[in-house]
């Protein structure tokens, strides 16, 4: 039995909306192992994407135990829990979320300015990343330069550049063409495959979610079932 | 992060480039507007107060009589006396204005020892009776007396009696190393003034006497002791030190310092409003941007410092820009309002205050959007529309 990466605990989050409180994940239990890749699937509203931010420290539950990577996400706050998701959280969102201004070695190289790196090894980290990403040849490219399937690969070798234990992807193939979608699953199971990243996708799509090792299921707040499953890339 | 910060300014070079041009013009006018305060007050400051200046009583307008010089002089520690007659004349067109002064030659320079001529220029202007000097500025704006030698002015106070213009042959160029003396101002000779004026029939009186004083001297008793001796006489006096005279000089302008401060203040406030709205509109396009740095493990402080930092690389280029244009047009804004405010210069103090207040309209003006930067959730942020 692996270790755990995750261990979720009476996980709650309300949000106030309109003067309603909306109940997004209701006293959740969970536990994911380090070095798997979960696929994480529910409607719309069931609180996937609250659970992806809450587990990446961008967010603060309302009650609850949330241990990531070791370490009780909930008791950090403030530059502490900055710190934290530096080191041990590299994200991937669905509208790839680069910074416009930057070229593509640029947005791989700022989350390496937080690390002791001097310019030089921030760099050569950077172009090592993007080459894992197949992108070696469009680093100084900006991302309107980019398609969209280029931009995600940019945004995981961000998410990468660090060597985080951790990978989270808020439906990293949401707003891609089925064939650019392919080539970051495989991505993704490669970096879970070779390098051994936990990796917790977000999806609405079977087609994604074959890939992961394992299915979990939420509905309004609430574990649903967990499947295991061979992923295709690794069969 | 500096190069963030650079290119999200260069992302949006138009409205970068007004802002920064907009602070530099303000500052640019602050400077210049503020040096011709420091201008006004320098002259005053530099003005002594062991030389005396006795005009009429009535008004500096009011013309006191001739014989009154020798008896001046006679008083118990004045060193030298110089009498001053405004000419009021013109070159060419009225458009031309500066000031002429009919003097006494010799003791004018030793009234005013920061009056600075080469030799061959004082021994003209001490012997040649139609001679003249002029400040150095003044003969910049009009190169051709240079070439020719000549000055012809038209009498528009006092006509000459054949009807055409006084013919004056310039001796040479004064420069004055003193703010109370200004480098726009022509001076001729008295002798020719007065002699010339017989044609006419007339006889000058004299505008103002100024007075240099024996080392040590007593000027409270020297000062009584000239308004005393002609309270019965056809024309009373006052009696002031140079400072004083300047003072009040300067004070039928009405109050121009403060009136310059108000305008100057004024434009500070339109552009730092200018700078706010700029940022502000920055600093909800870079939201997003905010959201993925803050993603990524930067905290709070560098989300405030990326938004503070543009407002001050902003408004610190445009500062450079306009303390630059100052110090670049700095003579040619002389010569230019050189009639109004003569001497005017642009102190250091003046650009550092500039280079101050860019820093204060930067810090701001990025204030605002900086604090926005820093308080704003970082999910909320990522939800924001980038720019």
């Amino acid at each position: 039995m692996s270790e755990s990466m995750i261990r979720v605990r009476g996980l709650t989050k309300r949000y106030e909306r309109g003067g309603e409180t909306l109940t997004v994940l209701d006293n959740l239990n969970l536990e994911m192992e380090e070095g798997r890749f979960y696929a994480l699937m529910g409607p719309s509203g069931s609180g996937k994407t609250t659970l992806l931010n809450l587990i990446g420290g961008l967010d603060t539950a309302d009650s609850g135990e949330l241990v990531v990577a070791g370490e009780d996400v909930a008791q950090l706050s403030g530059a502490d829990l900055a710190a934290w998701r530096a080191a041990n959280v590299g994200f991937v969102f669905q509208g790839f979320n680069l910074i416009p201004v930057l070229t593509a070695r640029e947005n791989v190289e700022l989350p390496l300015k937080l690390t002791p790196l001097s310019g030089a090894q921030r760099r050569q980290q950077a172009e090592t990343a993007l080459k894992l990403v197949g992108l070696g040849d469009r680093m100084d490219h900006r991302p309107r330069q980019l398609s969209g399937g280029q931009e995600q690969r940019v945004a995981i070798a961000r998410a990468i550049a660090t060597d985080p234990k951790l990978i989270l992807a808020d439906e990293p193939t949401g707003d891609l063409d089925r064939k650019s979608a392919e080539q970051v699953l495989d991505l993704l199971g490669r970096l879970n495959r070779e390098f051994k990243k936990t990796i917790l996708m977000v999806t609405h799509d079977p087609h994604a979610a074959e890939r992961a090792q394992s299915i979990v299921h939420l509905d309004k707040g609430q574990l649903g079932r967990i499947e295991h499953n061979q992923p295709a890339a690794a069969r | 992060m500096f190069k963030l910060v650079l290119r999200n300014l260069l992302g949006h070079p138009i409205r970068s480039a007004i802002t920064a041009v907009s602070v530099g013009v303000a500052l640019f006018l602050v400077c210049i507007l503020t040096s011709i305060i420091t201008t006004l007050q320098s002259g005053l400051a530099a003005a002594s107060s062991t030389r005396l200046v006795v005009m009429s009583s009535i008004s500096l307008f009011q013309d006191i009589p001739l014989s009154y010089q020798e008896r001046i002089a006679s008083v118990d520690g004045i060193a030298s006396v110089v009498k001053w007659q405004w000419f009021g004349g013109y070159y060419k067109s009225q458009e031309n204005f500066f000031g002429q002064f009919a003097v006494d030659p010799e003791r004018m320079f030793e009234v005013y020892p920061e009056v600075k001529v080469d030799e061959a220029t004082k021994q003209k202007f001490l012997t040649q009776r139609n001679a003249c000097i002029v400040g150095w500025q003044l003969a910049a704006e009009f190169p051709e007396w240079q070439e020719t030698g000549k000055i012809p002015l038209t009498g528009a106070l006092f006509p000459h009696p054949s009807g055409g213009a006084w013919d004056f042959e310039l001796a040479g160029i004064y420069r004055s190393e003193a703010a109370n003396f200004d480098n726009r101002t022509m001076f001729f000779r008295w002798d020719l003034f007065e002699e010339t004026l017989k044609g006419n029939g007339d006889s000058p009186g004299v505008g103002v006497y100024v007075m240099s004083l024996d080392p040590g001297a007593d000027v409270e008793r020297i000062r009584a002791e000239v308004e005393t001796m002609f309270e019965n006489g056809p024309a009373t006096v006052r009696c002031d030190t140079e400072s004083e005279f300047t003072r009040q000089f300067l004070s039928m302008l009405g109050d121009i310092p403060m009136f310059l401060g108000w305008i100057g203040a004024g434009v500070l406030v339109a552009i730092l409003l200018g700078a706010i709205n700029a940022m502000l509109m920055a600093g909800r396009e870079q939201t997003h941007d905010i959201g993925i740095l803050k993603a990524l493990g930067f905290t709070d402080g560098a989300a405030f410092g990326v938004l503070i930092a543009q407002s001050l690389v902003l408004c610190l280029a445009g500062g450079a820009f306009g303390v630059g244009l100052a110090a670049l047009l700095e003579e040619g804004i002389a010569l230019a309002i050189g009639s109004a405010f003569p001497g005017f210069f642009i102190e250091t103090t003046t650009y550092i205050g500039a280079g101050v207040a860019s820093l204060l309209v930067g810090l701001a003006a990025g204030a605002i959007p900086a604090w926005n930067a820093l308080r704003v959730n970082c999910v909320e942020a990522l939800r924001a529309k980038g720019a």
